[in-house]
């Protein structure tokens, strides 16, 4: 009996509340309030709220063409793919004091993770045939090593931290940072931390793809690069995993920097989670991309390995010390 | 189940191609000034999409030169299903002061069905924004027929 009734709750977590259906709604309402700010500080009046789900809705009932040259079973597999691997990401990032799913070192799996979803849009680019997707793909995978060595670090440098003061030397489990800053104040508000949450910060916008870190989606010189030939239902799950991959992002920096601020009751942590991650969506990602133009790709990779990847190296290095 | 839903969000979020097909750049423009902060189109959900394979709405311009008429066929063939074309300025639908060149291949209904026509050298920016709305219109009712 028990065994059907977990079963059950664990099939409610992966489909309903940190899984799909709270992805699916939170995700695209954070693109919708991103489109919406981008355009009231451009002073335009934008699109409602809830355009990305009449675009979601709208791809679902296109066509959906499979180039000659394509692999079919890879091109129309990939989108999936990604999407379940973000899903997956969110079960395991604690809201606060509840997660769905934990383990000894979450922290490495989501590492890897966060690697799938790009991983699957380059596969997908890659089986399409297009050009346009071979020089997407190649930027992305720029992008991608860009942004792994600063995030890398801020990791480690929070396993350090913790590890420390829970005196097991590194701590690489989601549920024990929470724990940790649940009775020691948020990692924000330590002093050592506070480059770590800087450099955290600066990868959202490059593991998301948007601006000035978008050089591998660039509509207007290689027609969207690695989405290129994408139409119809495919094309609409990659736009939904990217909506969803803002959450993730987001909520991933609540959990490993702005944790501690939970009240114990799991609805009401819902909420300040969803308000937390939209305010931090809204400076790192609205705010960023109304202000500035696309990089080139050599410009992203600069970026990243010496101001971000520095950024982080000092934090390292206090928490190494033990400050 | 979606069906309703799909119908309903095939009408707010019609994304743009655009052709040009031989225009002097005006007409390119004026479409571009339509998603300006002043006009913004985007409060419609309209969008300019890189790829055709993005797009539901064609916006062409120009007289249809010979030389792209191959161009613009194959190009309008790679759009998803439903779709509608709007040719923008009297070029594409009359071949403007260009009729009778032979250098012209135009106008663009004698190969494709044109859903909607805005006429003008240019059109104003309110035209073309009253034209892409009606064929966001007619996108939602070919939507309707196709289930």
């Amino acid at each position: 009996m028990t065994t059907i009734l977990n079963a059950l709750l664990y099939l409610g977590y992966i489909l309903i509340y940190p899984g799909f259906l709270f992805c699916f709604f939170i995700g695209l309402l954070l693109c919708g309030i991103d489109r919406k700010l981008v355009a009231r500080m451009q002073k335009r009046v934008g699109p409602p709220i809830l355009q990305p789900f009449y675009d979601f809705f709208k791809l679902l009932g296109k066509e959906t063409i499979i180039p000659a040259a394509a692999n079919r079973t890879v091109y129309l597999l990939a989108p999936l793919l990604g999407l379940a691997a973000l899903v997956t990401i969110q079960l395991m990032v604690p809201v606060f004091g509840f997660t769905a799913f934990s383990g000894m070192a979450d922290v490495i799996v989501i590492l890897y993770l966060l690697l799938i979803p790009a991983l699957a849009t380059i596969m997908g680019a890659a089986a399409s045939g297009s050009p346009y997707a071979g020089v997407g793909l190649s930027r992305e995978m720029v992008t991608i090593l860009a942004c792994e060595l600063p995030l890398l670090m801020v990791l480690l440098a929070i396993a350090k931290s913790v590890g420390n003061a829970m005196g097991t030397g590194l701590c690489f489990s989601l549920s024990e940072i929470a724990a940790y800053q649940s009775a020691h104040g948020s990692l924000l508000f330590h002093p050592s931390m506070i480059p770590a949450a800087l450099a955290f910060l600066l990868v959202i916008p490059g593991e998301t793809g948007s601006h000035p870190f978008d050089a591998a989606e660039a509509e207007t010189e290689i027609c969207e690069g690695m989405l290129a030939e994408y139409s119809g239902k495919p094309l609409g799950v990659y736009k939904l995993s990217h909506a969803i991959k803002l959450l993730t992002m987001t909520s991933l920096f609540v959990a490993l920097f702005l944790g501690g601020l939970g009240t114990g009751i799991v609805v009401l942590d819902a909420v300040i989670q969803v308000a937390l991650c939209t305010v931090v969506t809204v400076i790192m990602i609205s705010f960023v991309h109304a202000i500035t133009a696309r990089l080139r790709i050599e410009q992203i990779f600069k970026f990243y390995w010496t101001a971000v990847a520095g950024l982080a190296l000092i934090s390292l290095v206090l928490a190494w010390f033990g400050l | 189940m979606f069906k309703k839903l799909i119908e309903e969000s095939t009408g707010k979020s019609p994304w743009l191609f655009h052709i040009n097909a031989g225009s002097c750049n005006g007409c390119d423009i004026e479409l571009v000034s339509v998603l300006t902060p002043r006009y913004d189109a985007e409060r419609l959900g309209f969008q300019l999409a890189g790829s055709p394979r993005h797009a539901d709405i064609v916006v062409v311009t120009g007289p249809i030169t010979r030389q792209s008429l191959n161009r613009v066929l194959r190009t309008i063939e790679q759009v998803p299903e439903p779709r509608c074309i709007v040719t923008m300025g009297s070029c594409p639908q009359s071949g403007n002061v260009f009729r009778g060149s032979y250098a012209i291949a135009g106008p663009l209904s004698k190969y494709v069905h044109v859903d909607v026509d805005v006429a003008g050298c240019t059109p104003k920016p309110e035209a073309v924004i009253d034209g892409l709305a009606l064929a966001a219109k007619i996108l939602q009712e070919k939507r309707r027929a196709m289930n």
